[in-house]
């Protein structure tokens, strides 16, 4: 409480008025601040930038085969996962989407959540 | 003569003689190729048997084989022909592998 007092005092609004009613004032500017939050509330994506694991491991061809590795890439129902999600480079991802439709095709991986739920 | 991979989903209920027979048709098919060009089987590879994501047929696990092989491009339409007649063969993927 006390080092709130004395913050407010240095502030603006301090020095008209030491009691109450500047420290309900001193603390509006407070929750309002946005310098405070994290790149602003607005990002409702959190764009996780990653570089593209093809291009670290310097792949040339994606194999339909390797389920495991084809897994990382498809989400909780199936469907491929988009670039910004996955941070795989262009080259790669449409790589990788022909792999994973051929691994669809060959019931390696399923085409629809419902495929799992079936056994 | 291009190089390919050949992927088999077989019945799993199906016995090994007969799997290893659906390689030896595949393979004389091959051997025979197009036009007096034969080609020739690289590798066969048995991979095991495995649950499928999904039913195909009312068949809920496979046997899978990849063979690799190179043969005119041409000796290709009837391999496939012979994999889709074949019961046994729930499904199957020809790919080119010396694509640049």
């Amino acid at each position: 409480m006390r080092s709130r007092e004395r913050f407010q005092s240095s502030g603006p609004g301090g020095g008209d008025a030491r009691s109450g009613p500047p420290r309900s004032g001193g603390r509006r500017p407070y929750s309002g601040d946005d310098e405070d939050r994290p790149e602003g509330g607005r990002g409702r994506f959190a764009p996780v930038r990653r570089v593209c694991q093809f291009c670290v491991e310097k792949a040339d061809v994606i194999d339909y085969k390797d389920v495991a590795v084809l897994h990382r890439y498809i989400t909780e129902r199936g469907k491929i996962k988009g670039r910004r999600k996955s941070g795989t480079c262009a080259k790669h991802q449409r790589r990788l989407a022909i792999a994973i439709k051929r691994a669809r095709h060959l019931a390696l991986l399923p085409f629809t959540a419902e495929h799992l739920r079936r056994f | 003569m291009r190089e390919y991979e050949l992927y088999l989903v077989i019945d799993a209920d199906v016995a090994d003689e007969a799997a290893a027979a659906i390689v030896d048709r595949v393979t004389s098919l091959v051997v025979a190729g197009y036009e007096g060009t034969g080609g020739e089987v690289v590798k066969v590879e048995a991979r095991g048997k495995r649950r499928l994501t999904y039913a195909i047929k009312r068949r809920v696990e496979s046997q899978d084989i990849v063979l690799t092989f190179r043969t005119p491009p041409r000796a290709l339409p009837e391999i496939e022909r012979v994999l889709t007649l074949d019961e046994q063969v729930l499904r199957y993927l020809v790919v080119r592998l010396d694509e640049d």
